[in-house]
């Protein structure tokens, strides 16, 4: 009985092709942007560093002003001191890894002169960040805390930057210049790639940096410090720490670093508790004036109040939503009329001794049949429309960003292959039911007496 | 006309007249939708930029070698450049046309509640009219020995003078009458007497969003900070811009120490200023697109199988006296009918999605006139992807009545 | 009334020719009733289709109430058959979304009454046929041989001068189709002229005359001759 419907359900499809390419284009078209926006949105909201990121921990301690706001979350809180920050990774806190992060930028040169200087951004940094975040290394390894400690003139290369200023070779031992200041290079990371660029707190896709230097030699040589400073009422105009004045910015109240604590099970409260001891002795101290509070938010929770915030992104979102329903509708209402069409030889196979199981089979094979050729194409759509997005961002962001580093962002993965599937089939079932009761419920003989 | 048996028509298919209507209306909200966000981005889109822009090259060098002597190197690249063929002037800048930076204010007096007036501060020597081709329209220009030049913090005096562009000058002063007038460009700053008025140019996207794209104030300075010393903005023949890049590239790496970031012709400034919303308005748009083409392709199919579905009905009609014209306008006048009660639904609709976006958005994006324009556009677009199929219809046989049923 | 000279229909395949109809001559005078007989594939049917200016022909002349409509427009035929002729289907051919007064309205509008006359038409239509009390019913709420009386009410509405009857009892069961027939015979008396396609004997026999089609050709065996020439004249 099921190929014999398969046969009237492909024989049906095949009865006024042209209709039938109508509704499968209507579908795979509205499946193809509802999946873009849908893949975008996956893919943006996807979590670096997913295995660890529940352990990864924003610090942030309120050193403010009794006057200051209330923050509800950490994207109102301000980041760390220098001299908290310094307290903290001295303390030493149990149970806890302790990295600080900050930005700056230099431009990375060598001594061949048919390279050309790199504008870099650069990440200054503890030992650390390495092992915290699992960084993978191509070539060397990372520092260790001695060069923290004395400042030493060591660099972490990217990939993309090794490959740029040593032709991809195994640079590690050899110098570089940041700036003026020559620096070893002690390692080059792989590929390193993170849906959100989290540590510095930008949440970049796709703007990755090409080094990483010990924070003390950064600070030892006046690197620019590319932050937001959130200084209260001590200093007048902040952004004069940028390139100046490390001496006053060393001691004073102003916040501007990031500062992660990565807490494995259980070890958060331990840590909770030590953040309030900290607090507690910096309050005799005449710091912190305000209630305790610090928050510690982890990964997960950050991009969940981030991308709460929503924009123009959503209202495509919105509008590919009604776009897709536009399109089934159009797709169910030839369906329907395509069915409606039919009674006359349905009551006639009913009366001939058809059950309405039957001829439901039938007409559902046919609508998942619509659904699939629909689905199918609709993923071809997507990847069409992906692409279009693509370049759309690369003209968008003026080729500063490469297609190589969009990528990621634009690809669906098999979940979202299986989910423009299941869409696919899901909507079209559910479209489809209506005319499908309609024409389940035609009597037998209703049909037969002329007319 | 013959609404009553086309009423009771739509009346034995619902389902497909609701079907009709539901996606006449959510087609028209998306549409008017897009189009009122595409409008509203596009607003202030590619004006004119006031100066010719395909001539003019910027660089933007970068010191990361604190010990160079940056007062000689801007004398020496602009001794550098200028003599390079194809150049015809050159200016130190702090802010280039098309990428000011952030929005600075003036102010019409010092006290503390001061009105203050939304601008771009420019920073040029006396070639910079020159370079962008600006025409004095009041008043006189800089003179050599009135441009101020030093590191940004170590500046002694700022200098007490400055132009301001033709619409600056209106908003500052609508009288017209801003030559002469003092103003201050910092709340507790010196004041700085206008000299001159020059004809406007793009300041950049920030204020060019407010529709003050033209705001302009310029200092006659030169002027720069650690690891940056002033950008270079360089008027060149017609046509040689993009040929002399690399030349320009070259010279400025002439002095070691430094790292030219940028070096481009302003069309390309211009092309980033606008290209992120320029590109997401066409998406809408090209979506939009897309959808009224589905909805129209897929009303014909869906008349087009209703029609021969009504094949023994309308050689029936044909039979009884229908001239062809009869059948078709009966066919488009159920359709005007549905896309018309779709139109209706879809505009209630429409209304909401545009509360919506504008409160999201902050900017008032509601305009009847465009959702008015949409809507008759899609019963336009109904009405013919009706027409040829009803047309095609209408050439059934009448002799098909007696053929048994 | 209807003067047919001549008249030859001829279908064109890419092979083949068929003589439909061949020099069909005949004349019918007002107020006749008129059966057309033969068997199946003899071309009755192009007859009715020709009669009805639903098809139109090659050769020859045809004079409708007078007028030759040879050559005539699409347009033109539409009004032609709206204004003179009456049609009665085999299977009814009413509309099936539309109630009996809407149905019965069809043909009206296309004439361009106003709404006042229109109704009145109709309710007399139905009336004669006896089914004004189910005006706001729905033909599939009807049976066959109320449906039949719905078409024949909806042909005589425009009081054409014609009605073509195509098989109008085939679908019926004798007791209904006699009712028809007394229906059309009533109108006939009333001074339509009616042209009766059938295969029924029976039928054909109770008509004024009788015309036989075979393989396209016609026969007239009309009951007196010379009754009918001086009608038509």
């Amino acid at each position: 009985m099921f190929a014999y419907n398969a046969k009237l359900a492909f024989k049906s499809l095949n009865d006024r092709p042209s209709l039938t390419i109508l509704m499968v284009a209507a579908i795979a078209i509205g499946l193809g942007l509802f999946m873009t926006t849908l893949t975008l949105a996956h893919q943006a909201g996807k979590i670096p560093i997913p295995h660890i990121s529940q352990q990864i921990h924003l610090v942030q301690l309120d050193n403010r002003e009794v006057t200051a706001d209330d923050a509800e979350n950490f994207n109102e809180m301000v980041d760390l001191t220098y001299q908290d920050t310094n307290n903290l990774l001295n303390l030493n806190m149990a149970g806890a890894e302790q990295t600080l992060v900050w930005n700056s930028y230099g431009i990375l040169n060598v001594e061949e002169q048919n390279i050309q200087p790199l504008r870099s951004s650069i990440v200054a940094t503890n030992h650390a960040f390495f092992n915290m975040f699992e960084v993978p290394f191509l070539y060397g390894k990372a520092w260790d805390s001695d060069a923290d400690q004395f400042a030493q003139a060591v660099i972490v290369l990217t990939k993309k930057s090794n490959d740029y200023l040593f032709g991809g070779t195994n640079s590690v031992g050899q110098q570089v210049r940041l700036n003026t200041q020559v620096l070893t290079v002690i390692g080059v990371l792989d590929d390193w790639f993170l849906a959100r660029k989290f540590y510095d707190r930008s949440y970049y896709q796709a703007f990755p940096d090409q080094g990483l230097i010990p924070s003390n030699f950064a600070f030892d040589n006046n690197f620019p410090r590319n932050a937001r400073f959130d200084c209260w009422s001590t200093t007048t105009n902040p952004r004069k720490f940028t390139n100046n004045y490390l001496t006053e910015l060393k001691t004073s109240e102003c916040a501007w670093i990031t500062f992660w604590a990565k807490l494995p099970n259980n070890t958060k409260e331990d840590y909770q508790t030590q953040l309030g001891q900290y607090i507690d002795s910096q309050k005799l101290l005449g710091r912190f004036p305000r209630k305790n509070q610090y928050f510690l938010t982890n990964i997960n929770e950050q991009l969940s109040i981030i991308s709460s915030m929503g924009g123009r992104q959503q209202m495509l979102g919105v509008i590919s939503y009604m776009f897709f329903a536009v399109c089934l509708i159009n797709a169910v209402s030839i369906l329907l009329a395509k069915f409606m069409r039919r009674t006359k030889e349905v009551s006639l196979r009913r009366a001939l001794g058809a059950k309405k199981r039957t001829i439901l089979q039938q007409h559902l094979i046919e609508v998942i049949l619509i659904g699939v050729i629909g689905g199918l194409f609709g993923i071809a759509v997507t990847y069409l429309s992906l692409q279009a997005m693509l370049r759309v961002n690369l003209y968008a962001s003026d080729y500063m960003r490469t297609a190589a580093d969009l990528m990621p962002y634009h690809q669906m993965d098999w979940e979202m292959i299986m989910m423009a599937f299941s869409v696919s089939v899901g909507c079209t079932l559910l479209v489809g039911l209506y005319p499908i009761w309609r024409i389940c419920n035609v009597s037998p003989a209703s049909q037969l007496k002329a007319q | 006309m013959e609404f009553r048996p086309i009423l009771l028509s739509i009346k034995h298919n619902k389902a497909i007249a609701m079907l009709v209507i539901i996606q006449v209306a959510i087609t028209l909200t998306v549409l008017s939708g897009s189009l009122l966000m595409t409008t509203s981005t596009l607003k202030e889109w590619n004006l004119p930029s006031g100066i010719p822009h395909d001539n003019i090259i910027s660089a933007v060098p970068q010191f990361y070698d604190l010990d160079v002597d940056v007062r000689q190197s801007v004398v020496d690249d602009l001794a550098g450049i200028k003599a390079l063929p194809g150049v015809i002037n050159a200016s130190p800048v702090t802010q280039r046309p098309f990428d000011a930076q952030g929005i600075q204010k003036v102010y019409l007096d010092a006290t503390n509640e001061a009105q203050e007036y939304d601008t771009n501060i420019f920073t040029g020597d006396a070639n910079f009219h020159e370079v962008l081709q600006l025409s004095l329209i009041e008043g006189r220009l800089f003179r050599e020995n009135e441009i101020v030049t030093g590191k940004k913090d170590e500046l002694n005096a700022t200098p007490p003078i400055v132009m301001v562009s033709e619409d600056m000058a209106k908003a500052l002063f609508p009288d017209g009458d801003a030559l002469g007038k003092t103003i201050w460009l910092a709340k507790g700053a010196s004041p700085v007497e206008i000299i001159g008025i020059y004809s406007n140019f793009m300041n950049g996207e920030r204020l060019n969003y407010f529709g003050q794209s033209y705001r302009t104030v310029l200092q006659p300075l030169v002027t720069w900070q650690n690891r940056e010393d002033p950008s270079y903005l360089i008027r060149v023949e017609d046509g040689m811009a993009e040929g002399l890049l690399e030349t320009v590239r070259n010279q400025l790496y002439q002095i070691d120490g430094r790292y030219i970031n940028q070096v481009e012709v302003l069309t390309r400034t211009q092309k980033r200023m606008y290209d992120g919303r320029g590109s997401h308005a066409i998406m809408l748009l090209v979506i939009s697109i897309i959808l009224l083409l589905i909805t129209a392709f897929g009303m014909a199919g869906l008349v087009s199988f209703l029609v021969t579905q009504r094949q023994k009905q309308i050689g029936t009609r044909r039979a009884l006296g229908a001239t062809k014209w009869d059948v078709v306008r009966y066919f488009m006048l159920e359709n005007g009918i549905l896309t018309s009660i779709g139109i209706l639904t879809g505009l209630v609709l429409s209304i909401v999605f545009a509360f919506v976006l504008t409160e999201d958005s902050g900017v008032n994006i509601l305009d009847m006139s465009y959702i008015f324009a949409t809507a008759f556009f899609i019963l336009l677009i109904n009405q013919l992807a009706v027409y040829f199929p009803a047309k095609k219809a209408a050439n059934v046989e009448p002799a098909i009545v007696t053929r048994a049923a | 009334m209807l003067k047919m000279e001549n008249v030859s229909k001829i279908y064109r395949t890419n092979l083949i020719e068929t003589h439909a109809l061949r020099k069909v001559d005949l004349h019918i005078g007002a107020g006749e009733f008129v059966s057309v007989t033969g068997p199946s594939g003899s071309g009755k049917t192009t007859f009715l289709n020709l009669a009805g200016l639903l098809e139109t022909f090659e050769e020859g002349d045809f004079y409708l109430d007078g007028q030759n409509v040879k050559g005539l427009s699409d347009n033109q035929l539409s009004e032609l058959r709206n204004e003179k002729i009456g049609f009665i289907f085999q299977s009814f051919n009413l509309l099936p979304e539309l109630p009996l007064f809407d149905n019965v309205d069809v043909p009206l509008r296309y004439r361009g009454f106003n709404a006042k006359e229109r109704k009145e038409r109709i309710e007399n239509a139905l009336e004669i046929v006896g089914l004004s009390s189910r005006m706001q019913h729905l033909p599939t709420q009807l049976s066959g041989g109320q449906q039949q009386r719905v078409a024949i009410a909806r042909a005589i509405a425009g009081q054409p001068k014609f009605l073509l009857a195509d098989e109008p009892t085939g679908n019926l069961d004798s007791l209904m189709a006699q009712q028809v027939m007394e229906l059309l015979e009533k109108i006939n008396q009333q001074g339509t002229t009616i042209i009766m396609v059938t295969h029924d004997e029976q039928l054909a026999r109770r008509a004024h005359r009788n015309i036989q089609i075979f393989d396209g050709q016609v026969s007239d065996l009309a009951k007196d001759q010379t009754d009918v020439l001086i009608q038509s004249e």
